[in-house]
């Protein structure tokens, strides 16, 4: 129970976070998204359907910031629903390394779904898809993973092997 | 059968039971969806638009459903409001009317109304032997007992009587007036009274038989009289016939009393010494 606080406090946190630091390390209209990454983890370790409470959650707090509140709010669900396909249940005894790819899978299909979603029904500075699109999905996507390794080798592999 | 039946319905839940993942995701894509649309604003006003031609069609229908019950009050009420307006319709009618006749009367004052003031007459007493009339200014209005009130036509009598806005007129025909009049022609003076009887019919008292009274003459008042300006016409003589010493003279009287609504009062006070001299006793005190 205590765990699923800290888990809301931190959303909270995160979302600050990512609308105040992480949104503005712009490459190309790309930058890159920690909360899909948190998401991705609250799902890999908590389930399914954690994670769909979660992402909906940490989707709303975002939205309260930035403004998109319901396009946020979906984009949370969608990426807790596509990371909680690789959950690993606490008795699977899964090794370590299976754990980490589940997590890495997990954050990239939520990172593809989540800036998929963002860039067709979100376009703030009027760019054509085919533009809007690649850059969003794949340099969002790219710069997101590579917040995800630091991430994991930093702070969420000892969870994740606990 | 029946146990078919419910393990069909046991599997179905524990499906959901084992897939709440699923309906949590479209319930929150739902909620989300529905954010996003409530975001937009012309889905608001739509929302708005939509609320309001609800309404609107649903109190109309009340409204035609229970107007059957209020036809009374209704009809009460445009009564009432139909009184008023036609009560303030005749208020206008009777300002303007009233405007008018002051403006006709002030238009066609003779030269020598320099300093009057227009009333309007607000009662009257008329009967065969004692007539008044009351106008609408007072002393507030700078009228002072014994001033001459008048008409364009002619005059009309004496203030006898003031409060503050209002005044008590003795008119000419008042078998208490009386009043020194002279004729224009050949300047025979004499005293016009009324004697009961026709309220445009007046006499002239006081005219010697020697004098050269003419009938067809104007009388205006004269320097003689204690309250009137010299030259307020006041008749014409329309039958002279011989007496003993005096003519009996009949004057058709300048004013039509029986139309009498608007006057002139002479703001010129009586001259005081003049009274005063005249009420005087004739016999000079005696020396010692």
């Amino acid at each position: 129970m205590k765990k699923y606080f800290l888990y809301i406090a931190l959303a909270f946190i995160l979302a600050l976070a990512q609308r105040f630091l992480f949104s503005k390390l712009l490459i190309l209209h790309a930058s890159p998204d920690v909360l899909a990454i948190f998401i991705a983890y609250i799902s890999v370790s908590a389930g399914q359907r954690t994670g769909v409470n979660y992402g909906f959650g940490t989707g709303l707090v975002a939205g309260m910031l930035s403004g998109n509140l319901g396009l946020s709010a979906l984009i949370g669900t969608v990426q807790g629903f596509v990371a909680g396909f690789y959950h690993v249940p606490e008795e699977s005894h899964a090794t370590s390394v299976k754990k980490k790819r589940m997590f890495y899978a997990a954050s990239l299909t939520a990172l593809i779904a989540g800036n998929l979603l963002q860039s067709i029904m979100l376009d703030p500075l009027a760019l054509p898809l085919y533009i809007r699109m690649p850059e969003t999905v794949i340099l969002g996507t790219l710069m997101s993973m590579t917040l995800t390794v630091l991430t994991y080798h930093f702070a969420l592999k000892k969870l994740l092997r606990d | 059968m029946l146990t078919r039946k419910t393990t069909d319905v046991s599997s179905f839940f524990r499906f959901i039971a084992k897939h709440t993942a699923y309906l949590y995701f479209l319930l929150y894509c739902s909620i989300s969806v529905m954010l996003m649309q409530l975001q937009r604003q012309e889905t608001l006003e739509a929302i708005r638009e939509r609320g309001l031609s609800i309404n609107a069609a649903v109190t109309k229908q009340f409204t035609d459903a229970t107007s059957v019950f209020f036809l009374e009050r209704d009809n009460e009420q445009l009564f009432l409001q139909n009184a008023r307006l036609f009560a303030q319709l005749l208020r206008e009618q009777r300002a303007r009317r009233d405007a008018s006749e002051a403006n006709a009367i002030v238009a066609t004052a003779p030269p020598w109304s320099g300093q009057f003031k227009v009333a309007r007459v607000v009662d009257r007493r008329f009967s065969a032997t004692d007539n008044m009339l009351v106008i609408d200014a007072g002393s507030r209005q700078g009228i002072a007992k014994d001033m001459a009130v008048l008409t364009p036509d002619g005059l009309v009598g004496r203030v006898i009587e003031v409060s503050s806005n209002y005044a008590k007129v003795l008119p000419v025909i008042n078998r208490n007036f009386m009043v020194s009049v002279v004729s224009d022609s050949t300047s025979t003076t004499g005293l016009l009274a009324w004697r009961n009887g026709h309220e445009r019919l007046a006499k002239m008292e006081h005219v010697p038989v020697s004098s050269k009274l003419l009938t067809g003459e104007f009388l205006r008042t004269s320097d003689y009289s204690t309250f009137a300006s010299r030259g307020i016409p006041v008749g014409q003589v329309i039958r002279i016939s011989k007496d003993k010493l005096f003519y009996n003279v009949d004057v058709r009287l300048a004013v039509d009393f029986s139309s009498l609504s608007w006057v002139l009062v002479s703001l010129a006070k009586p001259s005081m010494e003049k009274i005063e001299l005249m009420t005087s006793p004739d016999v000079p005190a005696k020396e010692e």
